[in-house]
């Protein structure tokens, strides 16, 4: 390969730009720089900002030639149904408990595998957690609804051992729903909580110990507060995924509890200039639950004991 | 009592936890050999012919086939859009990588559902229709900054003494990119590969609102689920899970083995062997 740069040194262009590389580093910032920054502009900002500007739109897309007209109404419409405030707010409710349940359950994991497990282990106990999230959401839940079906393996499982009365009812409904979405949430908490507790030197829990402290004060004194940034970031993605789910949802859960994801998936395939509405929902559901985990870290944040 | 709690509740929780992962995919997998159209327990006569009747189910392999052509586009974009972008972070210290960083991670903290659909209506300003070039597009949007990140990872750790070298024995600046800092990043970029393949493999949301009337895998079997199951669905469902697993272990293995060089990851490379 190094032959092909040789041989383009005949040209005196290519001479050109490689001394200037060599001598200039602002020309190797811009020369790698390009691409990245059209990208950043391209894909991370304009969809939102354009996303922005036609949720104020009367109508979009326009018509041949016509200039837009700005409103205000689409985000009055929120407030104007029922539905979809109840849909809003279920979807909170929903995300926070989920983000809270998650973290009950995967700290203890996170802890064994952090701290009890052997050293040596750690790793492969690690992998075989993460194994089973490389697999599509939707393989997943349907993996639950064979689970929890009236004739599925849960209900199989009580009328072998003896259980004949009518099967439970476990699917479409928020049991299904909590459960699928907790399997498709524990890395995103168990991940952060694992490399926040590993640090944790374990010299200070001995010392703690050797004071006198209890099990109990341990964990709360010292484990706690030196996981805090870990516990703050999984909550933070969890939550934010949980609020953006669309599919398990619909698998999962019943028709009655619909969650806002949804609704704004459902107005962006009704025909007709739903756009705009799905743009003012979009930023609406954006705002809120950026201001909410960003009041959560704040408050969680500013409590005393805080490593500096 | 500590003790206790260690000893024996943490572990037996541990293996609960565990048992609950993956349960449900063992369940799956008999399903897909379960002799009836029906899905139910218990399994009393086995077949294998779900496994035979879905591999000749023309849709689901075209599905397949229309994953692959994204997960193999997207990351191709994916890498090549986020190597550059880490070499640039790289560049920059302090506050102002803090904030290049904070940019770039940004697609990783918008809900999904409106990520997917904002992708939807921009690439409409470029006349790019919905199909497998605009759910690729949207894969690379989500993968790009995992890419950036494990690369970048790397790069910390790289000593500016190699390219100098190179360049001491007469290596021009595009020599210095591909023939020393490229093969220093490969391990990275292994697991980086390895990453955005699986990432856009098993996407619904943006292949779903992204996508043309041909549906990738998730999206077909998420339609398909909408209108009840049969084993057929778990035979193919088992067959994809395998293949994703197997090459996930295969890349975090990799990734591992490669990513501390010289003594010291040599040696952590042999720990791990021993132990496994």
């Amino acid at each position: 390969m190094t032959a092909i740069f040789i041989w383009a040194r005949r040209f005196a262009a290519y001479r050109a730009l490689t001394e200037l590389l060599a001598r200039s580093p602002l020309a190797r910032l811009a020369l790698i720089s390009i691409i990245p920054l059209a990208w950043i502009v391209l894909a991370n900002l304009a969809p939102l900002v354009q996303m922005f500007v036609i949720s104020f739109y009367q109508t979009y897309p326009l018509a041949e030639g016509a200039a837009p007209e700005f409103t205000t109404r689409h985000y009055f419409a929120f407030f104007e149904r029922p539905l979809y405030l109840s849909a809003f707010a279920r979807s909170f409710i929903f995300a926070t408990l989920v983000t809270a349940l998650t973290l009950a359950v995967m700290f203890p994991v996170a802890y064994y595998i952090a701290k009890v497990a052997p050293r040596m282990r750690r790793v492969r106990l690690l992998l075989l957690v993460i194994a089973p999230f490389w697999i599509s959401e939707i393989i997943r839940s349907f993996a639950w609804m064979l689970m929890l079906s009236n004739r599925g393996a849960v209900n199989s499982f009580f009328s072998f051992l003896g259980y004949s009365g009518p099967p439970f009812e476990l699917l479409y409904n928020n049991i299904s729903l909590t459960i699928g979405v907790l399997y498709l949430t524990s890395l995103y908490m168990l991940l952060p909580l694992y490399s926040a507790l590993e640090k944790i030197d374990d010299r200070l829990l001995e010392a703690a110990a050797d004071l006198g402290a209890t099990g109990f004060s341990r964990f709360t004194r010292i484990i706690l507060p030196l996981a805090r940034d870990g516990i703050l970031t999984g909550c933070t993605l969890v939550f934010l995924l949980v609020v953006g789910l669309y599919a398990m949802p619909v698998l999962l859960g019943g028709p009655s509890n619909t969650l806002f994801a949804s609704t704004i998936g459902q107005i962006f395939g009704r025909a007709g200039d739903s756009w705009p509405l799905g743009s003012a929902f979009s930023m609406i559901l954006i705002f809120v639950a950026l201001a909410y985990v960003g009041v959560f870290m704040a408050v969680l944040q500013k409590r005393p004991g805080r490593r500096t | 009592m500590m003790r206790l709690l260690g000893r024996i509740a943490l572990p037996v929780y541990f293996w609960l936890f565990v048992a609950w992962l993956f349960v449900p995919l063992f369940v799956m997998a008999a399903m897909g050999f379960r002799d009836s159209n029906f899905v139910a327990f218990p399994i009393q006569s086995w077949t294998t012919d779900w496994y035979r009747s879905v591999i000749e189910d023309r849709e689901i392999m075209a599905s397949l086939w229309v994953s692959l052509q994204v997960a193999v586009l997207s990351t191709v974009m994916g890498l090549g859009i986020g190597t550059p972008m880490a070499f640039m972070v790289a560049r920059f210290d302090g506050v102002w990588r803090a904030v290049l960083i904070a940019i770039i991670v940004m697609p990783a903290f918008i809900p999904i559902v409106v990520s997917a659909i904002a992708l939807r209506m921009f690439i409409g300003n470029f006349g790019i229709d919905t199909g497998i070039l605009a759910i690729a597009f949207g894969h690379a949007v989500s993968s790009v900054p995992f890419v950036v990140v494990m690369l970048l990872t790397r790069l910390n750790s790289m000593s500016a003494n190699l390219a100098d070298a190179a360049r001491d024995l007469g290596a021009d600046e595009f020599i210095v990119f591909f023939r020393v800092v490229l093969p220093y990043l490969a391990p990275a970029l292994f697991g980086a590969l390895m990453f955005c393949m699986l990432l856009s493999f098993e996407d619904f949301t943006r292949s779903f609102f992204l996508g043309s009337f041909d549906p990738t895998f998730p999206v077909l079997l998420f339609a398909r689920l909408r209108f009840g199951f049969d084993p057929g669905l778990a035979a193919i469902s088992t067959l994809v899970l395998l293949v994703t697993i197997v090459l996930g272990l295969y890349a975090e293995r990799f990734t591992r083995k490669r990513a501390a060089p010289g003594h010291q990851g040599r040696l952590a490379a042999r720990g791990d062997d021993t132990n496994a």
